[in-house]
């Protein structure tokens, strides 16, 4: 076998974590999500979502960028210093005006792919799998 | 009675202004009887230990005890002779030499404040008792010092957050104190929530208007707390009226995560002070692209649950 232990199969189930300020989007993409038989965690800021990344292992974390108080560029500089960043599957979640410049950055550094927000949700949900299967 | 005996006696009625004399030379560490005795020294000259003792009418054994210690803080001197006599040094000098000997038991006990924690390290620690102290002590500070000095301790303490809860009028006592110079300068994240009104002088004028929001006068309560990093919390119990502050302090983590989450929650609801209602829903030409992303995101994971549910129910209906 080829693929290390975090590969999933397409139609594995998922520990997904969500660390998104936004609650509405969080608890409709989570009631989406576990339609499709994957199990989330929400978490609606970014040090408590730190801590769940740093002692915990999901198949894919979504991460929100612009989030008050502790941002999502907190929890990947984090991350980073604790040489913890490459360890996850981080996909950016972003409704924020970020460059094509700046999303390269971020997938230099380690995080694993983007999407940004709005994205049809079948697109959404095939960029998850695609992610937990890199 | 003699001359001596008579003057001892009138020099510390009420009316004399030694008598005052005598209360304020307390302060430089002296009893009230070494105060009398080097008083009365001083004005009347060389004496012996029998004169000074019938004259200010101390019991003779105490009166030698009062010499002797005045010697040592270096006040008073022995004359040579036989039974020995006394003098006192000037009070300028007096002064100076009680100053000096404060100065030096202040040196002496900052000196041996490190040894003493030194020693207290090395002494092995009780396991048991240490797991049982760690959290949920409780501590009631009564005054507006006690308070003071716990709140600057807080703020000089922290490395990572500071979140003050209150009103203008909750926190005037503490005008003019360190407290909020301190709390300009943390390098901690400072966040205040307070009243505000633009007419009005207020206690937090000077902080970054960045770091403090105004309570939402619908959500506003009679509370006023301080957290300091998510562990520690000071709480105050008695409301502006009452004449004596009074509050509680604790590193109870239940307390702590109680009031933080309340924090957090009016944070969220509050504006800055220097933003309209309307500014803060529109924010600027960025946030407002970015809430219209959000939105949209919104719209089409609802759309997709929508259309999910109704074929659900379709199927339902038709079976």
């Amino acid at each position: 076998m080829n693929k290390d232990d975090n590969t999933k199969r397409r139609d594995e189930i998922l520990e997904i974590l969500i660390i998104d300020d936004n609650e509405q989007i969080t608890k409709m993409l989570t009631t989406f999500l576990e339609l499709k038989e994957h199990r989330c965690t929400v978490v609606n800021d970014g040090k408590e979502g730190l801590a769940i990344v740093k002692k915990n292992r999901h198949d894919v974390v979504l991460l929100d960028l612009a989030m008050p108080e502790f941002d999502g560029y907190s929890v990947i500089k984090d991350l980073e210093e604790n040489n913890m960043l490459k360890n996850h599957k981080i996909i950016v979640f972003t409704a924020s005006t970020i460059t094509q410049e700046e999303l390269d950055d971020l997938l230099k550094r380690g995080v694993a792919s983007y999407i940004l927000k709005p994205i049809d949700i079948d697109v959404l949900l095939a960029k998850i799998l695609d992610t937990a299967n890199l | 009675m003699t001359l001596t005996e008579r003057i001892g006696e009138e020099m510390f009625q009420t009316e004399n202004p030694i008598h005052e004399l005598n209360r304020m030379l307390v302060r430089y560490d002296l009893t009230p009887n070494q105060a009398k005795v080097y008083l009365f020294l001083s004005k009347i000259g060389v004496k012996t230990a029998s004169e000074i003792s019938k004259a200010l009418k101390i019991p003779r054994t105490e009166t030698y005890h009062l010499l002797s210690t005045l010697q040592q803080k270096g006040i008073i001197f022995s004359v040579f002779g036989k039974p020995t006599k006394f003098n006192a040094v000037g009070l300028e000098e007096s002064l100076e030499i009680l100053i000096n000997n404060e100065k030096n038991r202040i040196n002496e006990l900052e000196l041996g404040k490190i040894s003493l924690i030194k020693l207290w390290n090395i002494i092995p620690k009780n396991e048991e008792s240490e797991d049982e102290s760690q959290n949920n002590k409780f501590q009631s500070l009564q005054g507006r010092n006690s308070i003071l000095i716990k709140l600057e301790q807080m703020v000089k303490e922290s490395k990572e957050s500071i979140l003050v809860l209150g009103t203008n009028a909750d926190f005037k006592r503490f005008y003019f104190t360190e407290f909020i110079e301190l709390l300009n300068n943390t390098k901690s994240e400072l966040r205040i929530l307070t009243d505000h009104s633009s007419d009005k002088p207020h206690i937090f004028e000077s902080i970054l208007p960045k770091k403090v929001k105004k309570i939402d006068d619908k959500n506003r309560e009679d509370f006023c707390f301080i957290i300091k990093d998510d562990s520690e919390v000071i709480f105050f119990i008695s409301d502006n009226k009452v004449k004596e502050m009074l509050a509680v302090w604790t590193d109870s983590k239940a307390f702590v995560i109680t009031l933080r989450s309340l924090f957090s929650l009016m944070w969220k609801k509050s504006h800055h002070v220097n933003e309209t209602d309307t500014e803060s829903l529109l924010g600027s030409e960025i946030t407002y692209k970015h809430r219209l992303r959000e939105i949209e995101q919104e719209k089409r994971i609802l759309n997709y649950l929508q259309e999910h549910f109704q074929v659900l129910e379709n199927t339902r209906d038709k079976n």
